[in-house]
């Protein structure tokens, strides 16, 4: 559905995307992740024909973007990084505007509007159809965004922090609504904060200065990083010998105590990664008499991922001591807070 | 065809829906105004003294032509307003990224604009036709070079608009857009002038190159297909400019 092969991009000196490739099926979520000045956008500027390539070539549902770009465009929906909306024009007046300018001509008048009133329903808006642009809240602002992303029922989409500026719960309505929209339509979508690609993508490309650094899943991502699989186990009324008992068990590399409250004692234990020790940990604790409060596995979370990744970049990158902090100020305390609420190990 | 219109009607009716389209149609509107008051007064004056001394003066030789070509003095301070934020409004604004980015082409684009400006400068011009309708009212002027002035002013208004459109789309900045046309045209503007203190040769060219002068024969009444042709190039090479111009920032990013 999307193949961006071998893409480069220079502006002047500056080399913004640096030999990036990678490929989005049909129905999936790919999540471009990478720091402010990665290349994100850049790339997303490339695949929606906004701006040409320096060298390599992008292909969006079928067409080269580069030599066939009305085709291309007529089946991409895109969001940029600031929603393009006019000040002066009210939301039905904008959304009407931009149905004209990208549905094709032979869609009558009456389709046009419930087009538009579909997608204002679909993204939320309905209450705010005749209020001017310039008075819209930055979240209504970026949903208008999304509503004229999705207003000729393109094939793919490009959204370019599709959730940046948006309050917590939005922040989830957003998240559902692509989720919702992956199967009928392919989506690629940029963030910085990372607990989004792990919520809403099954795929990440991770970019840092303009080179994709990893493609995988997020779950294998979190694998690949890991030569072994760490449990967390709570465990009450243990004695102290809990830990020394819990090395014995086989494949088991390390223990180490977690947290300690009044009665309960909490481990982590490191084992092997092609041993599921689950089994026996549950048997040794049921054994022992204790009681088994919790038991889940641990994974690398993908900001470990991300500091990891980046962090080598940097070093191979001429031992830069700088280091980019993934999230964006601008991102500001609700998404940050939003992020905390749901980091959550995933499934 | 269609997406020319769509980006031209959402031109034009940006004017209405600002501030500035009203600001800008009052200001014509009164210059205009205050123009043809001076001339109507003129006139009087002189079809006094004619009546005295022989035959009356005919109404479109004395008022009507001089009054419409001062419209070339108001379009110099008034159409810089009207292109300035054609192109780089969206730019600042990140508008551009939705036009550049659905299926319209380049020249699509560049068209709708140049209509959407080209129409709003024909409304401030049928405003000012309320002021002829006076004349009309009250004397016995001939229509036919009424309508070739109009005609002719509607071709001159496009030369000024198609430059205007390109230098906007050189900047993000409308103020810089607003001043650099307005300089432009005022040089456009001190070319015809200089072609009338400069010896014969000179003059002819000067004068060729005056977007000015080309106008005088519509005010006569007379629709001279060299003018016409003129103008027409002159708008095709103003709009060629600003397609050269969205391509190059297109590749710069
Ligand atoms: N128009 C431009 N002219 C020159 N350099 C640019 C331009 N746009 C981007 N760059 C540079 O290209 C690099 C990549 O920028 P890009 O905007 O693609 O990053 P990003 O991943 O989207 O970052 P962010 O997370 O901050 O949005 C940066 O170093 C940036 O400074
Ligand atoms: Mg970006």
């Amino acid at each position: 559905m999307i193949e961006v092969q071998h893409l480069t991009k220079r502006y002047g000196p500056v080399t913004a995307v640096d030999d990036v490739s990678f490929r989005a099926e049909k129905g999936e979520i790919l999540g471009l992740l990478g720091p402010n000045g990665a290349g994100k956008t850049t790339t997303m500027r490339v695949l929606t024909g906004y701006m040409p390539a320096t060298e390599g070539s992008a292909t969006v549902a079928g067409y080269d973007v580069f030599t066939n770009p009305i085709e291309a465009k007529r089946r991409v929906g895109y969001l940029p990084e600031t929603p393009p909306l006019y000040p002066d024009m009210t939301v039905r007046e904008y959304l009407t505007f931009v149905a004209k300018l990208k549905l094709p001509g032979s869609v009558s008048r009456s389709e046009r509007i419930s087009r538009v009133n579909g997608v204002m329903t679909k993204t939320n808006i309905t209450d705010m159809a005749n209020r001017h642009c310039a008075k819209l809240s930055k979240g209504y602002k970026q949903r208008v965004g999304l509503a004229q992303a999705l207003i000729h029922d393109p094939e793919v989409l490009i959204l370019d922090e599709p959730t940046a500026g948006l309050d917590p719960k939005q922040i989830i309505e957003v998240r559902d609504l692509i989720r919702a929209l992956a199967g009928n339509h392919t989506v690629v979508l940029s963030t910085h904060i990372l607990p989004e690609v792990s919520q809403t993508c099954r795929r990440v490309v991770i970019i840092n200065r303009g080179r994709v650094v990893a493609v995988d899943t997020p779950d294998n991502l979190t694998q690949q990083l890991k030569g072994s699989a760490t449990l967390y186990v709570q465990v009450d009324a243990a004695g102290a010998d809990a830990a020394a008992a819990l090395s014995t068990i086989i494949g088991v590399r390390q223990v180490s105590e977690h947290d300690r409250r009044e009665q309960s004692v909490g481990f982590e234990v490191a084992s092997d990664t092609e041993r599921d020790i689950r089994r026996d940990v549950a048997r040794m604790i049921v054994d022992k008499g204790w009681g088994l409060l919790e038991l889940r596995p641990l994974r690398l979370s993908l900001e470990d991922i991300f500091l990891q990744l980046t962090t080598d970049e940097n070093q191979l990158a001429g031992g830069s001591k700088e280091f980019a902090f993934p999230f964006d100020g601008a991102q500001g305390d609700a998404a940050e807070a939003a992020s905390e609420s749901e980091a959550t190990p995933n499934a | 065809m269609r997406n020319v219109f769509t980006i031209a009607g959402k031109e034009l009716r940006g004017f209405f829906a600002s501030p500035m389209g009203w600001i800008i149609m009052g200001l014509f509107a009164l210059l205009f105004g205050y123009f043809f008051l001076a001339h109507l007064d003129y006139f009087v004056g002189q079809s006094m003294q004619a009546q005295q001394g022989g035959g009356p003066i005919n109404v479109n030789q004395f008022m009507i032509r001089p009054l419409l070509q001062n419209v070339a003095l108001i379009n110099l301070f008034l159409l810089p307003m009207i292109t300035m934020r054609a192109y780089a409004e969206e730019k600042r604004s990140g508008t551009i990224e939705l036009l550049l980015t659905s299926p319209v082409t380049d020249v699509q684009i560049i068209l709708g604009k140049f209509l959407g400006v080209l129409g709003f400068y024909a409304a401030l011009l049928a405003v000012t036709m309320l002021y002829i309708g006076i004349l009309f009212v009250f004397g016995n002027p001939e229509w036919k070079p009424v309508l070739t002035g109009y005609f002719g002013l509607l071709l001159m208004g496009g030369c000024f608009l198609s430059v205007g459109l390109f230098i906007s789309s050189t900047t993000k900045n409308q103020v810089v857009a607003g001043a650099a046309t307005f300089v432009v045209f005022l040089l456009l503007w001190i070319i015809s002038w200089l072609g009338q203190s400069a010896g014969p040769a000179v003059a002819s060219l000067l004068d060729y190159l005056s977007i000015v002068w080309h106008f005088d024969d519509f005010g006569k009444g007379v629709i001279d297909t060299k003018h016409v042709i003129y103008y027409l190039s002159f708008i095709t090479f103003g709009l060629f400019l600003t397609l050269k111009s969205v391509d190059t920032e297109r590749w710069r990013g």
